[in-house]
């Protein structure tokens, strides 16, 4: 037995608590917390073919981390659960490389300006309010869509209607725009436009909110650009892989809040999380896991509201200013 | 223009001092120690405890004084910027709308004695030497702010750091072994900042100041935490790259190992 490992016994069997301390939030955590907070979020982003950014980032929060902290890191932990992800679309062929890496340039100028703005707001001291508002509004948004389209894809099951699916040469004002460029793997040849917008909306979104994104990803790939089913996870998770990598390292060099031990903390539950959340997914129907995943994304967004509209216990908070590195 | 009082008072110590001076050969010295100069922050460092202990010491010739003596600890951490803020009800959302920023104040602030700082010295000498909570130099900077405005935001700092575990005044918390014996144990908390600490032992006399004693304490992370942390503000780039390699290979890693073909 390692020693690692020994210690780690004789610290459960003792019963007591196993503080790790985090060298760059600069406090003590619980380690079985954060495990278990990784292993949850890890499970349901299995299971809804998820990043889970938007739910990790949020339960860190209130867990008491630094939004900062709690943001730079979630970044590099959706960094290795799209990782596998990847590998796994890879070796089926189900990435479209050309389409990612389009999504991927404009998600690193999208990420760019998100880190650069968090940057800003940090030293206003409006970064918390900025996060909660975008929260809100995002998955609140985004959280009653999923719950209107679920719901009546389920009624229209129980009536028995054919489910509407996507038909050849369908076409919506999009595919109207200049610039256009022809992705094979995809069967698409639209602008490119469109795809900078959301590449670069989703990198935004990403670096300031700590969320990979790919639940806005997959419904604008597919919704918008009608991007094939086979392709459309797939070719998400390398874009969100590539824009998170660049995010944690912009965060690295800008705001200096990524935890590296808190992230490693968060990666190995999540990914051990992820496998029995994709095994019960399978035997699920689509419509089922986008209502579930549409309540947990309102959820979310109304916790952060409660917030924002509910008088705080005590109106005043304390920042440290950080000094410039002596 | 200062206050006639405050001439008063600044002749009055520069009197006290140098009669202090004149009669130090017979007068009480304070030796005083702290348990270990240097507190180290490891991987399973959850707060720790440092011992201040110290003796009163009287030669032959002092005699026996019939005052109170009163001993006083002031642990005070690296100086830091802090912003104070305040949520407003603006357009139904509770935000931070005011704030007032302090420079210079304590990262760190724990002051223990043998009774109540009021009973022990006035309010002048408490002040002189930052004794107390109520005592620290919390200056707003470049506030234009009214008087009860700036001592609500000052009370709310002051609420925020106890409760944070970060200032502490314990009166009579301080123990006398024997009649020049003394001895007091103070909690770091595992937030505790990391720095340059400094540890000042106070003796006073019927209110007057005798002597005091001043030793350095050293909060630092050590091994693994402090080489990560060092990495990370001096080379980012490098501790950005090598966070995402951990993450690809994490991820790698998964894959291979739950492969389900």
């Amino acid at each position: 037995m390692k020693p690692g490992a020994q210690g780690l016994v004789t610290c459960v069997t003792r019963g007591a608590i196993l503080q790790i301390y985090l060298p760059i939030a600069e406090l003590p955590i619980n380690v079985f917390m954060i495990f278990a907070m990784g292993g949850t979020v890890g499970f349901l982003s299995g299971l809804f073919g998820i990043g889970g950014g938007f739910l990790l980032t949020p339960l860190l929060i209130f867990s008491g981390i630094p939004p900062a902290v709690s943001v730079a890191t979630v970044t590099t932990q959706i960094v290795a659960s799209s990782a596998s992800g990847v590998l796994s679309y890879w070796r089926k062929a189900g990435i479209d490389f050309k389409l990612a890496s389009v999504l991927l340039c404009s998600g690193i100028v999208g990420s760019a300006i998100g880190v650069w703005l968090f940057g800003i707001l940090q030293s206003l001291g409006q970064l918390d309010l900025v996060i909660s508002l975008a929260y809100v509004t995002f998955l609140g948004t985004i959280g009653v869509l999923m719950l209107a389209e679920s719901v009546k894809a389920i009624m229209r099951r129980k009536s028995g209607e054919e489910p509407m699916g996507r038909r050849p040469g369908q076409h919506n004002w999009v595919h109207g725009l200049p610039f256009k460029v022809r992705f094979r793997r995809s069967r698409l040849y639209v602008s490119v436009i469109p795809i900078f917008g959301i590449g670069s909306s989703i990198g935004f979104l990403g670096s300031v909110l700590g969320i990979g994104g790919g639940f806005m990803m997959v419904p604008a790939l597919i919704y918008l650009l009608r991007v094939p089913a086979h392709v459309v996870i797939g070719t998400s998770l390398l874009q969100i892989l590539g824009t998170m990598a660049v995010a944690t390292f912009l965060h690295a060099i800008n705001t200096q809040s990524v935890d590296i031990v808190l992230a490693l903390t968060l990666m190995v539950g999540g990914v051990i999380g992820a496998q029995f959340g994709a095994q019960m997914g399978q035997g699920m129907r689509g419509e089922h896991l986008r209502l579930g995943l549409g309540l947990l994304v309102l959820l979310v967004g109304l916790r952060f509201a409660y917030n924002l509209i509910v008088e705080p216990s005590d109106l005043y908070s304390v920042s440290v200013i950080e000094e410039p590195v002596k | 223009m200062r206050h006639p009082l405050h001439t008063l008072n600044a002749v009055l110590t520069v009197a006290l001092l140098a009669l202090a001076s004149i009669s130090s050969a017979l007068a009480e010295t304070l030796v005083s120690a702290v348990s270990s100069s240097q507190v180290a922050i490891t991987s399973n460092f959850t707060g720790t405890q440092i011992l201040v202990y110290g003796e009163i010491a009287r030669d032959a010739g002092t005699v026996a004084r019939s005052d109170k003596q009163d001993v006083v600890v002031v642990v005070e951490g690296p100086l830091e910027r802090v912003v104070t803020w305040r949520k407003d009800h603006i357009f139904g959302l509770w935000i931070n709308a005011t704030s007032q920023t302090y420079i210079a104040v304590p990262s760190f602030y724990a002051v223990h004695a043998t009774d109540d700082l009021r009973n022990i010295a006035s309010d002048d000498w408490l002040k002189q030497y930052r004794i107390g909570l109520e005592h620290l130099p919390l200056a707003a900077l470049g506030t234009r702010a009214p008087a009860h405005e700036r001592a609500a935001f000052k009370e709310a700092f002051l609420r925020s750091r106890v409760h944070q575990g970060l200032y502490t005044q314990n009166s009579k918390s301080i123990n006398f072994l024997s009649s020049t014996l003394f001895s007091t144990t103070v909690d770091l908390p595992a937030i505790i900042p990391t720095g340059d600490y400094k540890v000042t032992t106070f003796l006073f006399n019927g209110g007057v100041l005798l002597d005091k004693q001043e030793q350095a304490l050293t909060v630092a992370k050590t091994g693994f935490e402090q080489v990560t942390f060092t990495l990370s503000r001096q080379y980012p780039a490098v501790y950005g790259a090598m966070a995402i390699l951990l993450a690809l290979l994490t991820g790698w890693l998964a894959g291979v190992i739950f492969k389900k073909d």
